[in-house]
């Protein structure tokens, strides 16, 4: 490996043709992905965060060589992701969420083997290579079972083991916790622990925003094809603000006296009411939580409220801030 | 480099193996459909008041009419099957060229297809007693081999088809039975009118089936017989050529549409 970004995207820019009709042909075009620019460091757990359509796979695709952008430029560990596909797919690891991808008729191992001549792995490094990521994805025990037989969660982390074969510098993990139970979910995340403190790149994307803050040195963001943040994780939580979250649950009937009491608030906190039946639930947001407490400290008791929590802002707050487009 | 390729070529096949082991319709299309073919092809014959029916047309011909629809079916069945599994995707994604997977993938169907062969034949000897008295035989292997390797090139050409186009199954489906009937799998081709015979020309198996038949009747020509190779290797070649400029097309336009993946 030489020296520079494990990745390197330059107005990276995705636009799908469809083709419909059958006497008047009709082109509809789409833009997946519209001019994103980042770069992930060596070593790096790199984040990207979207909605379902934000373009966060065709990115990853793109960077993966599996697509051709539209427009503008990738270099992926040094090498041209567009020009140079075959250095580019030796080095590189991928697995995309779901279970697809695999043999279902074929045992573990046979898969594992198959893929390892794809990336042509000498006979002995097969033969190393299998059993070690079997037992690292906690699958060594169900080595010879068919596929098939496998649950989600153990077919998302047989994708690992696959992905690991030829030991690549880079990986692209496309929602790998999709699907898997907590338990495994949490073994997953030691597992792309492990490999970060091997000194490899990830690129991951997901909708878990909690496995995203703990896992990601960066976080981009990514709406409608365009990135909208990029940042470490206390960084984009700053970035928004600095405010408390006050969650209160209170009766239908006591909600008009409490709007109007909070109506007091200075025009630095904002107020939200959410429908939770049979309940309404107040989000504050505000600098000052003290002064918000003081303001409900008269009506602290069951006959008008029934919850209250006080919490810093989560990844979860900021995302949903930004996607929704009320940056403070 | 090329006991890496021997590797990858015996994994596949391997892989290929292991999935139609378990899939019942593989074994009705290899086994149990040439043999019909067969049953029905000696039936008329002798209906048609031959005693020992012709051993090309009716049991070489039935066989090959099972390796070509077995070729046929596991061309569209291979590829859509990874689309729709997800692995094309992961195939195309490694540093192995698809284009290698295509042709180990393709030879292994075709070396699969001669167990329908050897299914007709073996149903020929025993029940019709066929003896090959009288062959030319080192022309009729020839003439088998260049069978293979015509299938192997037309697979390779389908292959690439339905991965650079979703449209090319129900069309790949379609040339089953028109390409059994243009290459006279079950009858001489002169039976056939003059514009039919015109277009089977392009096909190279026709060619390499005529030689088959010339060698098994016990013909020596070498001028008639060496054109007929000569036609079947040829035109091989060319759909084999055909399979590589499409290849470089197919690479390109499934990572322009995202079409790897699709279902």
């Amino acid at each position: 490996m030489g020296f520079g970004f494990a990745v390197e995207a330059r107005l990276l820019h995705k636009v799908f043709t469809t083709r419909s009709g059958f006497w008047r042909r009709k082109t509809k075009t789409t833009v997946a992905v519209e001019d994103i620019t980042f770069r992930v460091n060596r070593g790096e757990l790199f984040g990207l965060l979207g909605p379902n359509g934000a373009g966060k796979t065709t990115t990853v695709k793109m960077l993966s060589t599996l697509l051709l952008p539209s427009s503008g430029t990738i270099s992926i560990l040094g090498w041209d992701a567009v020009k140079q596909t075959q250095e580019v797919r030796k080095h590189i690891g991928f697995t995309f969420g779901g279970a697809r991808g695999l043999y279902g008729r074929l045992s573990a191992r046979d898969n594992l083997r198959y893929f390892a001549e794809l990336y042509g792995l000498e006979p002995a490094v097969t033969q190393r290579r299998i059993p070690e990521l079997l037992d690292l994805v906690g699958l060594l025990g169900r080595a010879e079972d068919r596929v098939e037989t496998f649950s989600s969660g153990m077919q998302q982390r047989l994708h690992l083991a696959r992905a690991l074969l030829h030991d690549p510098d880079l990986i692209f993990l496309d929602e790998p916790t999709v699907g898997i139970d907590p338990v495994g979910a949490r073994e997953l995340r030691n597992t792309v622990k492990e490999l970060i403190a091997r000194g490899k790149t990830l690129l991951l994307t997901t909708h878990y925003m909690a496995e995203a803050e703990e896992l990601c040195d960066r976080i981009a963001i990514v709406k409608q094809g365009r990135l909208v943040a990029l940042d470490t994780p206390a960084a984009l939580k700053r970035s928004i603000s600095g405010d408390s979250l006050i969650d209160v649950q209170v009766k239908k009937e006591s909600l008009p006296v409490l709007r109007e009491h909070l109506a007091r608030l200075d025009g630095r906190s904002s107020v939200q009411v959410q429908d939770t039946p049979p309940f309404k639930k107040i989000s504050i947001r505000t600098p000052e939580p003290e002064a918000v407490m003081q303001l409900l400290a008269p009506f602290l008791n069951p006959e008008f409220i029934l919850g209250l929590e006080v919490r810093n802002q989560t990844l979860e707050d900021v995302y949903v801030a930004i996607i929704q487009g009320e940056q403070a | 480099m090329i006991g890496r390729f021997f590797r990858l070529a015996w994994r596949q096949m391997n892989v290929q193996l292991q999935i139609r082991i378990f899939n019942r319709d593989t074994l009705l299309l290899f086994f149990l459909q040439p043999l019909v073919f067969s049953a029905v092809g000696m039936i008329l014959a002798r209906a048609a008041g031959n005693q020992a029916p012709d051993l090309v047309y009716t049991v070489i011909g039935s066989g090959i009419m099972g390796m070509w629809s077995g070729l046929v079916f596991t061309s569209t069945y291979d590829i859509g099957r990874d689309r729709r599994e997800g692995v094309l995707e992961l195939i195309v994604g490694s540093p192995t060229p698809l284009a290698r997977v295509e042709a180990i993938r393709t030879f292994t169907n075709v070396m699969a297809g001669l167990v329908s062969l050897a299914a007709a034949f073996l149903a020929a000897m025993l029940i019709f007693k066929y003896s090959l008295a009288g062959a030319n035989l080192p022309g009729a292997f020839l003439s088998l081999l260049l069978i293979l390797f015509g299938m192997w090139c037309i697979g390779l050409f389908l292959a690439n088809f339905l991965v650079w186009s979703r449209l090319g199954s129900p069309l790949v489906d379609f040339l089953e039975l028109p390409v059994a009937v243009l290459c006279g799998f079950m009858y001489p081709l002169r039976v056939l009118p003059d514009w039919m015979q015109a277009i089977s020309t392009v096909l190279p198996i026709r060619w390499a089936l005529q030689a088959l038949d010339e060698t098994l009747s016990g013909g020596r020509d070498p001028a008639l017989l060496w054109m007929q190779w000569a036609l079947a290797f040829g035109i091989s070649l060319l759909f084999w050529g055909l399979s590589r400029w499409l290849d470089g097309k197919v690479h390109d336009r499934v990572r322009v549409t995202g079409e790897l993946s699709s279902i």
